[in-house]
Formats: structure tokens, C-alpha cells, sequence
């Protein structure tokens, strides 16, 4: 069994409320960090390897060196809770369960950055979670761990919970700041980063959930502790959570060292998939990343085992491999259709889009439109190259990165699973009430080019 | 006229608090979510235009934002409103047919209301919760690992509460 750190304590009794957390050991961060100079803190962080859970993997420690310092400007520190990138529901998990460890990292990392307010932005739709967060956020206020002048350090910590109202846009970091703001979910144009020009013109420092939480342990037990977990880049745990065509669905806290058949077939995580079925396909980190069929999944190209961590999931970049992305993980099995799934995706992309670039705007529509007639049995065969042709058009071109997050998916689709498509095209009929199946998708490797 | 309870009015002075002065307009989306509890579930124009007015801004400030995001209404809805999602992990575990299943049940397509003005019934995206899929928003909360025999239940619960 790996180490926990973020869920150590999620079975304990009570663990939700203030008492108990602070018993078990809860807050201990704050205090030994009160100590400490904010930049060491900083360098704490920059040493534990810690890297950014929202999906983009980005450095914390460097990403919170970046934040722009000018007299006499607030600084703000902002908590990504939008989670809704399709498949990963962890930090919910830690919210609903465990919400103190997250006011804990919150606290420390606004002292490290010299932020005396800091927003939680969490998705409107869990309303429950934002009583449980102000409640969680009101005992640490009586407890002395918020307010003005906490622990009488000197430091004043205000923290407040802002509701989303359904769009995905908003957990791309700019949108959530214009949302944040009172506006629509726009994402700005970049640079300036929000480092230095976020919310309402100030420095700002967005971080996700997960990200802020693994702040407690790293303080806790030391960089060096930290970084010796997991593998190469990959330090510390990872939180993943597991869905789609698996025994037991979940939230799990991973330690990076674990392949990814372990991670689907033993008992301590999914469980295997049921009914006895094969593995047909999975997406290991969030809709956005590329889906693999089974063999490209458990083996990389070059024959090793494929490990649950950020560069063995990337191995074999597009070609071969995936990303770990926000740790959302999406299993298929072998009775499942790669283009109904992938015509769920387009449709999600579209009616998330923003609409302000048109290359997003149309592209996402048009992605749709096709997969669903090649899902109803309309389609031609040259609709699979004009679905390649539009994603190719939308990556790269578009003011945020949900573009790429559209035309990924549909990509790995048709590259991985294109006799899939084609397949769809010459049985109109067919495709209606039967599968295509599993075929040769668990086979030995064959590397696509 | 359009006017929020008293400890509404309270509750909008306490979250423009949070903010900055001048930042008042950061209150909108909490804003607007408290109006729509509170005057039937959907935003119409002149709670719209009284939200401006509270918050010191023009009306189509807070248009723009209401026609933004999905979770307001802009149009009525019923007294329960059954919000499932759709989106591929959800899909994987069936929420196609429930989303049949509870169109046969009430007879309404998706986006209606039934005539009784009892039940809306709405397709989502993510909900963020596709490990307990099949599943839908209703109200503060979620219904997961939802069965037809469950969405017999929530319903029967509703008509009970209704009546
Ligand atoms: C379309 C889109 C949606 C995103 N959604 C989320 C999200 O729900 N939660 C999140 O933490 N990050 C999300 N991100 C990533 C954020 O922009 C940002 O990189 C992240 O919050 C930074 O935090 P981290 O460095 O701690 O990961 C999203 C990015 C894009 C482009
Ligand atoms: S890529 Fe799409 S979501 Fe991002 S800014 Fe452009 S239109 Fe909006
Ligand atoms: S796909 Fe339905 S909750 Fe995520």
C-alpha cells in the first residue's frame, strides 16, 4: 500500500469538523510555517517537486517565485474548486470530507505569497460543499486561524467562498477571474499572466484544490520527505479518480510508482472492470487528454509497463501515449462505442465554449454535428478526414486552451480507433443496434503513425 | 415590485463585503443566485433589472452574465427541477436511459416543464461526480446511482411534498 498523505485521515470519525481535524493533527503546518520566512516557504514548495493538480502539471513552487510584488498593490491568492473537467470528481472528495486540510494549505500558502484575502471559486452546482467549506472556514475564524492577526503573527488571513453558476470555461484560470469579477466567463488574452495582472488588476496566484492541500504535507514533513515519494518529476501523491467501466469507482490516492494495470485490476483500486469484460480503451487524465486503446494503455510503445505517473503517461507523446492531466480517469469497456463516446465529448466541448474565437466556436459545433450523424449511421468516409481537418484547425489557434481540449479527444479517436469510424460509415444499419466491439484493441502493440 | 426578504438584503450587504470597495460588482453571480431561490427559480427582467439596481451596475451587466451561465433560468421552470447529466462517463453507466426513462414517466421532452407545472427536466453537462453516475442534480444536492426504481421515488417524494 502507498503512503497517504491528503487522505490519511478520511476514515476518521468526524474528521469533517474542526475538533477532530485539529486533534489529529490538523493546523500543524500553520503554525511550524509562522515561523518561517514567506520565501522559504516558496523554496519549501519550489523543493517538494509539487506540481500543479488542476491538469497543466506546472511547477507551484516557480509559479508562486513568478508573483509580481509592487508596494502598496494586494496580492491575491485564488483556489480553482471549479472542477468540471469530465471524469475527475477529487476535489470534491476533499472538500466534502476533508475541507480543513484545504483552508490549512490556503493559510499557508497566502502567508508564503503575502496575500491577506484569498477566494475559493467552486462550480455552482456543488452547493452543498459551499456550506460545508463556510462552515469549515467560520470554526477556523473562532479557532483563531483566520481573521486578523492570526496566532498573533501579525499576518491577517480573510477567506471566502465564491459559487460558479455552470460553465466549464470558468476553471480555465483567466474565466474564473473574470467570472470572479461578476463578468462572463471569457478567458483574457495572455500575457499578462495573472501573476501579474489577476483579479481585478492585482498579482494573483491560482492554484487548484489538490495543489493547495499538498501544501499541508510538504510543510508538514519536510521538501526532502516530500520529493522522495513518487518517481522522477512525479513527486509526491496524486489523487486520481476512477470512473466509467470499473468495479469500484472512486476518488484514490496514488503514490506514482504503481503501474496502470495495477491500478485497474487489484483490489486496492478499481477492482477490475465488471461482468468480466475487457478493457477496451480508458482516458487516464480528464475528458481533454487522449483516449488509448487497451495494449497502448498498459504498455508503451517501447514495451515497458505504463506507470501511473505524468511521464510515463506522456510517454510516446500523442502518438502512443497520454497525460495525467487532472488525475480523471475513464475506463471503457470492450462494449463500448468509441464514436457515441467521443460524440459526448464534442458535445460537452461546444456547449462550454465560450464562443470568442472562431475557430473554437465553429470548430466544436462542427465536430459535433459530424459525429453525431457518423453515431446515426449517416456519415461518409470522408467525414473522418474533415473531422481531423477541423481539429487540426482548432489546436493552436484559439486565445485558450480549450481548444485543444476539443480537438484532442476527437484526434486520439480517430487515430487510435479509426477502423472504428469507418466501420460506422459501411454498416449505417448495423451501427444502430450492435457494437463494433473489442477487435484487436487489447492486441500486442502496433504503434500508429 | 421586485424586493429581496430582509435577510436576503442582509446576506447580499454581507458578500459585497468581501471585495474591495468598488468591487461591488463581483457580488453579481452570488447575487443572482440568491435571487432565483428566491423568486421561483428563474431570473426574470425585472428581477434582473433589481439586481443591477442593488449592485450599482447596468441592467445588461447582469444580462450578459444570466444568458452566460447554464445554472440560471431565463425562463420558468417547474417546482422540481431534474438536472441529469449526459456527458460520456455518465454515459458509460446508463444515463441515457434514464434520462428516457424519466421522459416516458413524466411525458415531457428534454427542457419542458409538465403541465401540472411540477417537473422540468433538463440534460447537463459533468456534473463532477461521474464516479456515482448515473446521476442528476436536484435542488442543493445530488440524486446518484440513480435506477428507475429511484427516479420513482424522488418522484413520488416530490408529488407527496407537492401536495
Ligand atoms: C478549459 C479549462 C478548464 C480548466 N478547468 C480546471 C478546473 O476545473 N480546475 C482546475 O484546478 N484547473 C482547471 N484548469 C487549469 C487552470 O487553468 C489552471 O491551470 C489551474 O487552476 C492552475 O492550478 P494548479 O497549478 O494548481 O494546477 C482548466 C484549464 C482549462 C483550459
Ligand atoms: S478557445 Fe474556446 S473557450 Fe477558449 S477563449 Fe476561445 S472560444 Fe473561448
Ligand atoms: S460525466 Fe456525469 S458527472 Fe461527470
Amino acid at each position: 500500500m502507498g503512503r497517504k498523505l491528503l487522505l490519511e485521515k478520511q476514515h476518521v470519525e468526524g474528521i469533517r469538523h474542526y475538533d477532530v481535524y485539529r486533534r489529529e493533527g490538523g493546523y500543524r503546518s500553520v503554525e511550524k510555517a509562522l515561523k518561517m520566512q514567506p520565501n522559504d516557504i516558496v523554496e519549501e514548495v519550489k523543493k517538494s517537486g509539487l506540481r500543479g493538480r488542476g491538469g497543466a502539471g506546472f511547477p507551484t513552487g516557480m509559479k508562486w517565485s513568478f508573483l509580481a510584488k509592487p508596494d502598496g498593490v494586494p496580492r491575491y491568492l485564488v483556489c480553482n474548486a471549479d472542477e468540471s473537467e469530465p471524469g475527475t470528481f477529487k476535489d470534491r472528495y476533499l472538500m466534502e470530507f476533508i475541507p480543513h486540510i484545504l483552508i490549512e494549505g490556503m493559510i499557508v500558502a497566502s502567508y508564503a505569497l503575502g496575500s491577506n484575502v484569498s477566494y475559493i471559486y467552486i462550480r455552482g452546482e456543488y452547493d452543498w460543499i459551499t456550506d460545508i467549506l463556510d462552515q469549515a472556514i467560520a470554526e477556523a475564524k473562532q479557532n483563531g486561524w483566520l481573521g486578523k492577526n492570526i496566532q498573533g503573527s501579525g499576518f491577517d488571513c480573510e477567506m471566502y467562498v465564491q459559487r460558479g453558476a455552470g460553465a466549464y470555461i470558468c476553471g480555465e484560470e483567466t474565466a474564473l477571474l473574470e467570472s470572479l469579477e461578476g463578468k462572463r466567463g471569457n478567458p483574457r488574452i495572455k500575457p499578462p499572466f495573472p501573476a501579474i495582472k489577476g483579479l481585478w488588476g492585482c498579482p494573483t496566484v491560482v492554484n487548484n484544490v489538490e495543489t493547495l492541500a499538498a501544501v499541508v504535507p510538504i510543510i508538514n514533513e519536510g521538501a526532502e520527505e516530500y520529493a522522495k515519494i513518487g518517481v522522477g518529476k512525479s513527486t509526491g501523491t496524486k489523487l486520481i479518480s476512477a470512473c466509467g467501466n470499473i468495479n469500484k469507482p472512486g476518488i484514490y490516492e496514488i503514490d506514482m510508482t504503481i503501474s496502470v494495470e495495477e491500478f485497474i485490476y487489484s483490489d486496492e483500486y478499481c477492482g477490475g472492470i465488471p461482468n468480466g469484460k475487457k478493457l477496451k480503451a480508458c482516458i487516464p487524465g480528464g475528458s481533454s487528454v487522449p483516449i488509448l486503446p487497451a495494449n497502448l494503455l498498459l504498455t508503451t510503445a517501447k514495451g515497458e509497463k505504463r506507470l501511473m505517473n505524468y511521464e510515463s503517461l506522456s510517454d510516446g507523446g500523442f502518438a502512443s501515449g497520454s497525460m495525467m492531466g487532472s488525475g480523471g480517469f475513464i475506463v471503457l469497456d470492450e462494449d463500448q462505442c468509441i464514436v457515441r463516446h467521443t460524440y459526448t465529448l464534442a458535445r460537452f466541448y461546444r456547449h462550454e465554449s465560450c464562443g470568442q474565437c472562431s475557430p473554437c466556436r465553429e470548430g466544436t459545433g462542427w465536430m459535433e454535428k459530424i459525429l453525431l450523424s457518423i453515431e446515426k449511421g449517416k456519415g461518409k468516409l470522408s467525414d473522418i478526414d474533415l473531422l481531423w481537418d477541423i481539429q487540426r484547425k482548432i489546436e493552436g489557434n484559439t486565445i485558450c486552451p480549450l481548444g485543444d481540449a476539443a480537438a484532442w479527444p476527437v484526434a486520439a479517436a480517430i487515430r487510435h480507433f479509426r477502423d472504428e469510424f469507418e466501420w460506422h460509415v459501411n454498416n449505417p444499419e448495423k451501427c444502430l443496434t450492435e457494437n463494433f466491439g473489442l477487435r484487436h484493441y487489447a492486441d500486442a502493440i502496433h504503434v500508429p503513425v | 415590485m421586485v424586493q429581496f426578504k430582509e435577510t436576503s438584503l442582509a446576506k447580499v450587504k454581507e458578500i459585497i463585503a468581501r471585495y474591495p470597495s468598488g468591487k461591488q460588482k463581483s457580488a453579481l453571480l452570488p447575487v443572482l443566485h440568491l435571487a432565483q431561490v428566491e423568486f421561483d427559480g428563474w431570473l426574470d427582467v425585472p428581477v434582473m433589472d433589481y439586481v443591477a439596481g442593488l449592485l450599482n451596475i447596468e441592467p445588461i451587466e447582469v444580462y450578459e452574465v444570466a444568458s452566460f451561465y447554464s445554472m440560471y433560468n431565463l425562463k420558468p421552470v417547474g417546482k422540481f427541477v431534474f438536472e441529469v447529466c449526459q456527458t460520456g462517463p455518465c454515459m458509460l453507466n446508463g444515463s441515457d436511459d434514464i434520462i428516457d426513462y424519466i421522459k416516458q414517466k413524466l411525458s415531457i421532452g428534454v427542457g419542458e416543464t409538465t403541465a401540472d407545472g411540477l417537473f422540468t427536466l433538463k440534460t447537463v453537462e459533468c456534473l463532477g461526480a461521474c464516479g456515482y453516475a448515473p446521476l442528476m442534480q436536484f435542488g442543493k444536492t445530488y440524486r446518484e446511482h440513480l435506477t428507475k426504481q429511484k427516479v420513482d421515488t424522488i418522484i413520488e417524494e416530490c408529488r407527496a411534498k407537492a401536495n
